[in-house]
């Protein structure tokens, strides 16, 4: 499904060029979830906006749903990740001026889904937020804005989510609830995973875990679920 | 299809988030001004051509010795426009024993195209309108004529060898306005007894005077087919050609008018510029996230613009109806002011208003929408990640050439255009340097102040580039408002001198030497203001250095002919009040002789300062050295002269005495008693002259006071988008500061002084600004005199420091309103 070979991500700064990434390579299949961990400045969240085509490597080449990302240019990738790909973020990244159904609403309706409105309702009862569909992001708590971005993210029909820090903004029991919902979701629609994570005890939820450290794999392990 | 439905999906969350507001307000107080400022200038300018037009008798006048090819009056009637024929000529009036030396004007069907003739049955009895010029065999004939051969009406005189029976007195005639100031009265009769009269002969003065009047494209299409073909000995005449009080007041009044809507256009451009910047500064998230659900830049581009174009036509829609409003109010207002039947407004200034809308949406909101499009999807991941700016060229060039073509509507004419946008291009860049200076003393200037008022300080320092763009918006907008404000008080300030209460609505002519005295005596007894008694001995020039003058020269080019080759000299030793020296000393005792001469005859004739002038009177010459010459206001109603001598030179030539006086309506009935105790000397009103001159100014006057508001409301709107520019980083370092202990009342000192320096900057910006700028909009657009403006520099900057200080506060008052906790979470 999401594939990187040698991939290296290089910027210039005042004392001279920075590796963020060096040789990272990984397969990731359809239907799997993969946890990426490390520390701060591991990489990480820099690995995940490559594989999402977000950003271009250096060097190396990312492979998306089939597609070589590098090959192409920006609307090249935006069009790979159209309709294919989930996001969930760690600032939520919630339009302010949409209330939370039309936060949900806005993916289905850039595909032309007709009942868009409809589905949208549907995804905000699934995690829980059925009485708050009219609510601006404003109004509700940040793990409520978490659960709506998540519907969001899986209001399209994603093959692929990708997940940065998700609880990185919320209190641990928040925390873990959206963990729940994000892995409840993703286990019945089947979604392919990469999540993004400092948080080792989030590791152990998904498939396989890939640890980051200074740019460069350190380790990969399969997680017995 | 989907993605248009999306786009007013969106566009609709945008409205209803409030996001749209000060860019629709800016929009709709720019389409609004243009439209109620085109519509109302457009009306006004049709109403006050009409009456400037009657003031002239019609639309273009074309004088002319002979009779005009037929051709022309056909060519005229085939542009549809209305031509009325007239026949001027000196003849001597008889009755029985009596003769008077009269200028009769013979007048066609239709006579007058503008305005109405007025006569009454009796000697200052009440006017009434005529409906048509007089009936064959009839004549209508100045006061003058009734008092010098004692008739009344009834009475038959002849002109020529053809008999007339006087029927009324003729009281108001339109045209004369323009050269009312002449000396022989007037008969009125119709065209057809011309012929009867036998006096036009070959070799005959006569002046031949077709009036046109009609559609103002058809009158320029048709000026502009004339003019190649008119003839040295051809005058043609429009409205405001001349250089009448009246002409004068409209050029400036139209000149008025557009620089208001250049300004509120200009201002509501910065406004839009503001408000589509913060726009795309607050839809970065929403362009990065639509990047990241697979949407391409041009699919961005797609949504984003039919949301502007639609905005742009609602807030086109909107402004153009408020702009019909207005000038519909407006108008609805002035009534009794306004003429009774003011012209409904043409389509072209809500198209064109409606258009300059789109106009300046596209210059102004374009580039920060096109950098929306080039954002980068990783500012999902990395919210510093800021698109690239577009080359210089692009953001301003699109602007710039909206405002181009604005300009360049406005003043219909490249140069000026060139020369407006370099001089506010320079300006600009000017100012900018001086905002940088300013922000630089402040730097220095912030200690010695409390803590609050410190931070507030260094804020306006710390936000640099943001300061400076809102001290240069505050500025401007308070410069506009201001050029605008002074201009407007010295041109109602110019009106009200250019024709004082007291103006005089009468003159005196035929003063014999010994009625001066007793003249004098009988004004001063009665409080009459008069002009003074000026002496008047009638000449004619025939050499300009010992050479033949060839062309006649009289006071009046197009007067009548009887007086042609005549000139009126004077003398005197002092200076006359409404002349300026333009070239030469004024004489003193010292100096000696010579003659003072006024500069457009000068010019005309190619006088030169000590050019040797040589004058025929009554058979005798006089030869004089031109010591001076002189700029003359001959509309002041006061006597003047083209030639001047100094005293006890003309004193061997027989003089009489001329002067202006002004009488109260309640003083009218004193008329009656000055021609019974100075029979010899003959009376001219020139009260509807006056009046009508008065009109016109109130007029113009009051379309000034009005269409100022609306760069008032241009240059608020500017306040508004610019604190709306700096307010999303006021809430967040207000919430910080907040959690992190700051009080309400701290943080409101900050702002309250942050925002009162601003503005007292900006005031003292716009001072500077105004004074360079209000001193060559006055000596090349409106001849006025400048004069050092002392009150701006204490208005701009306190009103600046109160105005802002107190919207700043207001404005940003959801800054201590809402909770930080929720602010900060937000972001």
């Amino acid at each position: 499904m999401v594939s990187a070979a040698g991939l290296c991500k290089q910027v210039v700064t005042s004392e001279g060029m920075l590796d963020i990434l060096s040789d990272v390579t990984l397969e990731i299949k359809a239907g799997e979830s993969v946890a990426i961990v490390g520390v701060s400045g591991s990489g990480k969240s820099t690995l995940l906006g490559l594989l999402a085509g977000l950003d271009t490597p250096s060097r190396g080449s990312v492979t998306l749903a089939g597609q070589r990302l590098e090959l192409l240019d920006e609307d090249g990738r935006a069009a790979v990740r159209a309709g294919r790909v989930g996001f969930v973020f760690q600032a939520f990244q919630l339009l302010a001026g949409m209330t939370a159904q039309e936060n949900v609403m806005l993916p289905l309706e850039l595909a032309g889904v007709t009942d868009a409105g409809a589905r949208a309702r549907e995804l905000l009862d699934r995690v829980g937020l059925g009485d708050r569909v009219g609510h601006y992001p404003r109004q509700l708590s940040g793990g409520e804005q978490q659960r709506v971005a998540i519907a969001r993210a899986f209001a399209g029909g994603p093959e692929i989510l990708f997940a940065d820090e998700p609880t990185g903004n919320l209190d641990s029991a928040t925390g873990a609830r959206i963990i729940e919902i994000l892995f409840e979701l993703n286990r019945e629609r089947r979604t392919t995973l990469i999540l993004v994570t400092h948080d080792e005890a989030l590791a152990p939820r998904c498939d396989r875990r890939i640890q980051l450290d200074g740019g460069r794999i350190v380790n990969v392990a399969r997680v017995s679920s | 299809m989907t993605r248009l439905k999306l786009a007013l999906r969106l566009l609709r969350r945008d409205w209803r988030a409030g996001e749209l507001n000060v860019l629709t307000a800016a929009l709709v107080i720019a389409v609004a001004a243009v439209s109620a400022i085109g519509l109302f200038s457009d009306r006004m300018e049709r109403a006050l051509s009409g009456q400037t037009a009657e003031l002239v008798g019609a639309d273009l006048r074309l004088a002319s010795p002979q009779p005009v090819a037929a051709e022309w009056l056909v060519a005229a009637r085939d542009r549809n426009l209305r031509v009325a024929e007239t026949l001027r000529f000196p003849s001597v009036v008889v009755h029985g024993e009596g003769l008077q030396l009269a200028s009769v004007e013979a007048v066609g069907a239709g006579y007058p195209l503008r305005g109405e003739l007025r006569t009454a049955k009796v000697l200052y009895g009440p006017e009434t309108v005529a409906p048509g010029p007089p009936a064959v065999g009839i004549a209508w004939v100045e006061p003058r004529i009734m008092q010098a051969l004692s008739i009344v009406p009834g009475a038959v005189i002849e002109i020529g060898v053809a008999s007339f029976r006087v029927e009324r007195l003729l009281t108001y005639q339109p045209g004369r306005g323009g050269s009312f100031f002449t000396l022989a009265p007037r008969v009125l009769i119709a065209l057809g007894d011309v012929p009867r009269t036998e006096v036009i002969q070959p070799g005959s003065r006569v002046v031949y005077e077709y009036q046109f009047a009609g559609n103002a494209n058809a009158l320029a299409a048709y000026r502009q087919w004339l003019t190649p073909q008119l003839a040295p000995n051809h005058r043609l005449q429009g409205i405001g050609d001349g250089d009448s009080g009246a002409g004068r007041a409209l050029k400036r009044a139209n000149r008025y008018l557009g620089l208001t809507s250049l300004l509120a256009v200009i201002l509501a451009g910065v406004a839009v510029a503001m408000a589509t910047r913060r726009y795309g500064e607050r839809h970065y998230d929403t362009a990065a996230l639509l990047r990241c659900f697979g949407v391409s830049q041009g699919g961005v581009l797609g949504l984003l613009v039919p949301q502007f174009l639609l905005l742009g036509l609602i807030a086109g829609a909107i402004g153009c109806l408020l702009g019909w409003l207005t000038q519909a109010g407006i108008a609805q207002l002035l009534t009794g002011l306004l003429p009774a039947t003011l012209p409904s407004p043409g389509p072209m200034p809500i198209l064109f208003a409606f258009a300059a809308g789109l106009l300046l949406l596209a210059g102004f909101a374009l580039p920060p929408l096109l950098r929306l499009k080039s954002i980068a999807p990783l500012r999902v991941l990395r919210r510093d990640m800021v698109p690239l700016s577009p080359p210089v060229l692009m953001v301003y060039g699109a602007g710039l050439l909206a405002i181009t073509v604005l300009t360049l509507r406005f003043t219909g004419d490249w140069l000026i255009t060139v020369s407006v946008l370099a001089g506010a291009g320079v300006a600009a860049l000017a100012l900018g340097l001086l905002a940088l200076a300013l922000l630089n003393v402040v730097r220095r200037l912030r200690s010695g102040v409390g803590v609050a008022w410190r931070y507030g300080f260094n804020n306006l320092w710390r936000r640099g580039r943001g300061s400076l763009t809102q001290l240069l918006a505050f500025g401007l907008a308070l410069m506009a408002m201001a050029v605008i404000a002074l201009l407007r008080s010295d041109l109602l300030a110019s009106w009200q001198t250019e024709l004082p209460p007291d103006t005089p609505n009468h003159f005196a002519f035929n003063i014999l030497p010994a009625d001066v005295g007793p003249l004098k005596d009988y004004f001063a007894a009665r409080a009459i203001p008069s002009s003074g008694l000026y002496p008047m001995v009638r000449g004619r020039l025939t050499h300009i250095n010992d050479k033949p003058v060839t062309r006649p020269v009289t006071k009046d080019d197009d007067a009548d002919e009887s007086l042609r080759r005549e000139l009126n000299l004077s003398w005197s030793a002092t200076l006359p009040p409404d002349n300026r020296l333009t070239a030469g000393p004024w004489w003193d005792a010292a100096s000696g002789g010579g003659v003072s001469v006024e500069t457009q005859l000068a010019e005309r004739l190619g006088i030169n300062l000590a050019d040797r002038l040589t004058f025929s009177i009554g058979g005798q010459p006089l030869t004089a050295t031109v010591a001076s010459l002189r700029e003359v206001q001959w509309d002041s109603f006061h006597p003047n002269f083209y030639m001047i001598f100094p005293p006890g030179a003309l004193d061997d030539y027989p003089a009489t005495w001329l002067t202006s006086f002004f009488l109260a309506p309640q003083q009218k009935p004193l008329l009656n008693d000055i021609v019974r105790n100075f029979p010899a000397v003959t009376v001219l009103e020139v009260d509807q002259v006056l009046g009508q001159l008065r009109a016109i100014l109130q007029q113009v006057g009051a379309a000034v006071e009005l269409v100022l508001l609306f760069v008032l409301a241009a240059g608020f709107v500017v306040l508004f988008a610019a604190l709306a520019s700096s307010l999303d980083q006021r809430i967040y370092e207000g919430a910080l500061l907040r959690s992190l202990g700051a009080s309400r009342r701290q943080l409101r000192s900050a702002q309250l002084a942050e925002f009162l320096l601003l503005g007292l900057l900006a005031g003292l910006l716009a001072a500077i600004g105004t004074e360079i700028i209000a001193y060559l909009l006055y000596t090349q657009a409106f001849e006025l005199e400048y004069r050092f403006k002392w009150q701006v520099w204490l208005a701009a900057p306190l009103l600046g420091a109160l105005l802002i200080g107190l919207a700043g506060v207001i404005g940003t008052r959801s800054v201590l309103q809402r909770s930080p906790s929720g602010i900060l979470r937000e972001l």
